[in-house]
């Protein structure tokens, strides 16, 4: 028994994953999310700019292979953004985000009746990473001289007096790399002084926590369990609340291989 | 035919069947939508078919994968940046472009000689544009990050201590900032009151190793319900709550 543990099926761990995946989808459960203090300064930054009638900046920072969990947090603050009629500008960092941020934006605001150039606006995506947070924070209007469809940022009404990254109340960048701490953090907030969140696959949330204490970054949103609690706090549950039944109980499943793994250890060494 | 064949051959016939019954029965609509949700389906099975082994099916869904993931990356490259940025405002400027293709022409020459490293003759060209992109690399990255990086996380880590809770974790942050030092420290041996700093330095990295592990699952799994919770809604048609 003991030596068949030892020499489990890999196969066997991934059907119990599986499992442990679907049978909660197909259940009807909920377990109680309560917002933790990262993702509330989160949603209290944007209360913060909507009190004050302020402009934010969404950077889309992620892929194709980071969708289901930075997803369902972008479509939340979209959502948020347009019931307090917080005007919004889109930038995307990685060339694959651009139809990723475009399915978001365009779903939510039909939905609240947003006019384009007005409400939000869509710039698309520019390469040079750092360099293009400089180059928007020297100048935007150069750095995006024109939106996604061409339409001069000039002109536009929400981007007609945006001069610099310091003229954005609150920016937020989605990000499945390293874009926040590599990028936006030392070539953006350090060098315009704006107030900077950021929203993280959950790899790399741990990494981020040193700019929670510094103040670099005033909230953060990680992964999918950050992004149900960001949909509980904007009260529309979707896709990452029902994601979370499966992941708890997936959590329980691989704790109880750890155990059953150790324990079988130490058996097999006692004999 | 082996076992494998057997059984790669009844999941490609059952996929097929299941694709059928539902276009059948009106589950996908015989229109793009409905054929985009199949292939999507049948490419999220392919790619996790590695789990039983490795299979010629999965080779196919990946380098599928690989080139659709490229080109659609080439594709936003090319009309933002390559035609959006150089090629439009370079040979069909408007108003607004003009007197301003001096400053696009030189780094597109830059980047073009970085080319040249494929050419073993005229190789040694690349690297006047390397020197550039090092130098200026250097120049922007080393200021920055020794300000975000050190001082940005230095002035934190002094702060004051108090009796309070965040006078506790400011403690635990400290002793963990030193002793993780006195760790990676190795001019002196680590006997004594330095072993014993660096002993409890060990312990710090588990904790943030543990923590950095646990996220990294929560992260994986998080894409594994997001394909099945795509196969189940949009493939198979069941509405989950």
């Amino acid at each position: 028994m003991i030596d068949q543990l030892m020499n489990l099926d890999r196969r066997v761990i991934f059907i119990f994953v599986f499992l442990g995946v679907t049978i909660p989808l197909l259940a009807d459960f909920h377990f109680p999310i309560k917002a933790t203090p990262t993702v509330i300064a989160v949603y209290d930054e944007i209360e913060r700019v909507a009190e004050k009638n302020g402009r934010v900046l969404l950077s889309f920072s992620y892929g194709g292979g980071s969708e289901p969990e930075l997803q369902p947090m972008a479509r939340a603050m979209i959502r948020h953004l347009f019931e307090r009629h917080v005007p919004f500008v889109i930038v995307c960092l990685w060339p694959d985000a651009v139809g990723l941020a475009q399915d978001a934006v365009q779903s939510i605001s039909s939905e609240y009746g947003a006019r384009y150039g007005v409400d939000y606006a869509f710039m698309g995506y520019k390469t040079g990473q750092s360099a293009l947070i400089i180059n928007m924070g020297q100048d935007f209007h150069v750095a995006f001289a024109t939106d996604q469809d061409g339409a001069r940022t000039d002109t536009l009404e929400i981007t007609r007096n945006i001069r610099s990254l310091s003229d954005f109340d609150f920016v937020f960048d989605f990000a499945a790399g390293e874009s926040i701490d590599h990028w936006w953090i030392p070539f953006g907030q350090e060098k315009y002084r704006f107030s900077l969140g950021g929203g993280c696959t959950a790899v790399i949330a741990p990494d981020l926590f040193p700019f929670l204490q510094s103040g670099q970054l005033v909230g953060m949103i990680g992964g999918l369990a950050g992004a149900a609690e960001y949909e509980t706090l904007v009260g529309h549950p979707a896709m990452a609340v029902s994601g979370m039944r499966p992941q708890s109980i997936t959590h329980l499943v691989i704790i109880a291989f750890i155990i059953m793994g150790n324990v079988t250890f130490f058996l097999s060494r006692r004999r | 035919m082996n076992r494998d064949t057997y059984i790669f051959g009844g999941f490609v016939a059952l996929f097929a069947l299941i694709s059928g019954i539902l276009l059948g029965v009106g589950n996908l609509s015989p229109d793009a939508s409905g054929f985009g949700t199949i292939v999507a389906a049948g490419f999220t099975l392919l790619l996790y078919s590695f789990l039983y082994k490795d299979n010629p099916l999965f080779k196919f869904g990946e380098h599928v994968y690989v080139g659709i993931a490229t080109a659609y990356v080439f594709g936003q490259i090319w009309f933002q940046v390559l035609y959006g940025d150089l090629i439009r405002p370079v040979f069909y400027p408007e108003a607004d472009d003009v007197g301003n293709t001096l400053h696009l022409i030189i780094p597109t020459i830059l980047g073009l000689l970085m080319l040249t490293r494929f050419s073993r003759t005229y190789a040694w060209l690349s690297k006047y544009a390397f020197a550039f992109f090092v130098g200026l690399g250097a120049g922007f990255t080393i200021p920055r990050y020794l300000s975000s990086y050190v001082l940005g996380q230095i002035e934190p880590s002094l702060a004051p201590l108090s009796w309070s809770a965040e006078g506790v974790n400011l403690f635990i942050i400290l002793v963990g900032v030193v002793t993780v030092l006195i760790y990676f420290f190795f001019s002196v041996e680590h006997k004594g009151v330095v072993g014993g700093a660096s002993k409890i330095g060990i312990w710090f990295l588990m904790v943030a190793f543990g923590a950095s592990f646990g996220y990294t699952i929560m992260a994986r799994l998080s894409l594994l319900i997001g394909r099945i919770t795509f196969l189940l809604q949009s493939w198979l048609g069941i509405s989950l709550t």
